[in-house]
């Protein structure tokens, strides 16, 4: 029995179709590789197929995923047909630092719980405060305001069987300069942390040291690998920094980039982490691909060390 | 007749191999060589808020986009002047995505952001601002919750219409007309576009976008429609089909991608069945003068879309681009 379940966090762009019975003349219409892009039947298909037990849903596919199949049940149904989980959800906590917005962001972090139980997810990954570029540096109040609303959204989320796993962007108005700070500020018995691996390296955290210090409150992982160590606050500060105009990556499948994702491993062995580990592609120009690179690093290399 | 084409044709909604570098301002910079490559010198912009919401802003298709990574509009034409287009003929707002939740939000956010559309294409001297007139019928309809339909659509369209006739008015005080474009999927599909203009009680001019393979898809024949509604002609789109809707898509939640069979609804020109040199002939006789958008939806390989759009028109319809600016 493994102790590590292996997910992917989805970045595919809206997925058309539910299922394409007639994918032969579909493809021949253009006959281009649009086909296999088209439908949530191929792609789940996809991730069971390069090795993964579950995916993560994007809130902003929920919109399109409930006119393909009504219910989110429904699409849990469907998923499972396909031997694969749904392991949790992403959300945005945006104005959490504000104190007037308190109910607003309540109200929106509780309906995101409500919904990721519903898909019968386990993680709500939640990014605390909105982009830094406009919004920070924060001050002790609005820290206190952030940590005080997502403490309160996940005694909530434990409440129905979720927890919320911080998910601190580089370019968060939570960043290097009170990261920690904010995470000590959140309630241990409510607040979880989900460790991407490449967002703590890229703001200019060790990420060893951080898995050793925070090991007992991280509850799952955004995995990816990352060449860009330490990025300077002019960069990270900047607007809509997350897509670069030369077309620079942040983020690379495990093993693309510099991270010593395998001493991670080792932490991970030496502490007896169990539970959801998220693959997250986001910025590959080829999923698939992305897809079966990162597993296989993860089945190839990682479990070698711990699985 | 001014031609131009419509960077609609690179997709950013759905997947597809090196789909990320369309986020990312290189790609867009070297977009405008190859439109200009292809022979065609002017552009219509679809208006997609969307992706500010994301931080997209290498995405050159809002106001804040542009001005994030061009600094100003007038900056941004430069730009484009150097790659060798001329100008933004015409700008697309298609509000649909704010169709959820309430009618007071949806007209809300529709107003919004045609407004800001609006003073976009005054600040990049287009002429013509295309609006879609209602989302798809389905996705009105689930608006409403109650059991008389027809006095909410019909609420629903005088609301519309009010909304409508305000942006008229901040149009034409910038010179620009608004044309309403009507998709297959539309409340007022078909010819009943025609009607509803002609019905508006508005102070300035409502105009009409004649698209021709959502007409061709409704079931009217685009020629002939233009040859009805000459003067309410604003813009014309050139997009084309071979789609039949024998199943009713057009009332269903995603029409654009038919829930029985897989397809792909609009073609690049050329590659379905609409008769453009019927059309052509039609807006000729009518002495029509205005802007002509070549789109295309078909492939997502933007040059190859963009290359049959201008062998079809040089080759299949005779008409140069160069020679028609």
């Amino acid at each position: 029995m493994s102790n590590i379940k292996l997910s992917h966090m989805n970045h595919w762009k809206t997925i058309p179709y539910k299922q394409i019975d007639n994918f032969r003349d579909f493809y021949y219409e253009d006959k281009s590789n649009i086909a296999y892009y088209s439908d949530w039947d191929r792609i789940l298909r996809y991730h069971k197929a390069t090795g993964y037990d579950g995916i993560e849903i994007a809130p902003w596919d929920v919109a399109d995923i409930l006119k393909l199949f009504g219910t989110p049940k429904d699409f849990t149904d469907f998923v499972k047909d396909h031997g694969l989980e749904i392991s949790g959800m992403f959300h945005g906590a945006d104005d959490s630092y504000r104190a007037d917005k308190y109910d607003e962001v309540l109200a929106a972090g509780k309906a995101a719980v409500d919904l990721c139980a519903e898909l019968g997810g386990k993680h709500l990954n939640t990014c605390p405060c909105n982009n830094y570029y406009g919004v920070g540096p924060l001050d002790d109040e609005a820290l206190k305001n952030a940590a005080r609303v997502i403490s309160d959204i996940g005694e909530y989320a434990v409440s129905k069987g979720i927890q919320i796993g911080l998910h601190n962007e580089f370019f968060c108005a939570v960043n290097k300069e009170n990261h920690h700070k904010f995470i000590e500020m959140t309630d241990p018995r409510y607040v979880f942390y989900c460790l991407d691996t490449a967002q703590i390296a890229i703001m200019g955290d060790d990420l060893l040291k951080f898995y050793e210090t925070y090991h007992d409150r991280i509850c799952t992982f955004h995995l990816k690998d990352t060449a860009s160590i330490a990025v300077p606050d002019s960069i990270r500060y900047d607007q809509d920094v997350e897509i670069r105009d030369d077309g620079w990556r942040w983020f690379w499948e495990p093993g693309e980039g510099v991270l010593d994702l395998e001493g991670l491993w080792q932490l991970v062995k030496k502490y007896g982490f169990k539970g959801w580990v998220s693959i997250e592609d986001d910025g590959t120009p080829d999923l698939l691909a992305s897809m079966a690179l990162s597993s296989y690093y993860v089945k190839e290399v990682l479990a070698k060390i711990y699985q | 007749m001014h031609y131009c084409v419509s960077t609609e044709m690179i997709d950013l909604h759905n997947q597809a191999p090196n789909r990320n570098q369309r986020e990312c301002k290189f790609y867009w910079d070297e977009a405008y060589t190859l439109i200009c490559g292809a022979g065609f010198t002017d552009m219509e912009i679809p208006y997609e808020p969307k992706w500010d919401f994301g931080g997209r802003s290498g995405i050159p298709r809002t106001l804040r986009s542009i001005n994030i990574k061009f600094q100003s509009v007038e900056n941004y034409m430069k730009v484009l002047k150097e790659a060798g287009i001329n100008g933004i003929s015409s700008v697309h707002l298609d509000p649909s995505m704010f169709c959820s939740g309430v009618m007071e939000m949806y007209f809300g956010a529709m107003e919004h952001f045609a407004s800001e559309a609006i003073d976009f294409c005054a600040q990049a001297g287009s002429k013509v601002f295309c609006l879609t007139v209602t989302p798809p019928q389905a996705t009105v309809k689930a608006l409403y919750q109650g059991d008389d339909m027809d006095s909410f659509i019909a609420a629903f369209l005088e609301k519309n219409g009010e909304v409508i006739a305000r942006l008229a008015k901040k149009a034409a005080d910038s010179n620009i007309k608004l044309c309403l474009k009507n998709e297959f999927w539309s409340l007022l599909r078909g010819s009943a576009i025609a009607d509803y203009v002609k019905s508006l009680k508005s102070e300035a001019p409502v105009y009409i976008d004649v698209d021709t393979a959502n007409l061709q898809i409704a079931g009217v024949n685009p020629a002939q429609f233009i040859k009805d509604n000459a003067s309410l002609i604003g813009a014309v789109h050139f997009s084309d089909t071979a789609f039949v809707d024998d199943g009713d898509i057009y009332a269903t939640p995603s029409p654009e991608f038919p829930l029985n069979k897989a397809t792909q609804i609009f073609k690049d020109l050329g590659q379905g069945d609409v008769d453009f040199p019927e059309i052509y002939k039609a807006l000729q006789a009518c002495g029509y003068d205005g802007v002509v958008v070549i789109n295309a939806k078909q492939t997502r390989d933007f040059s190859r879309g963009l290359l049959r759009a201008g062998y079809y028109m040089k080759h299949c319809l005779g008409i140069s681009m160069s020679d028609a600016q």
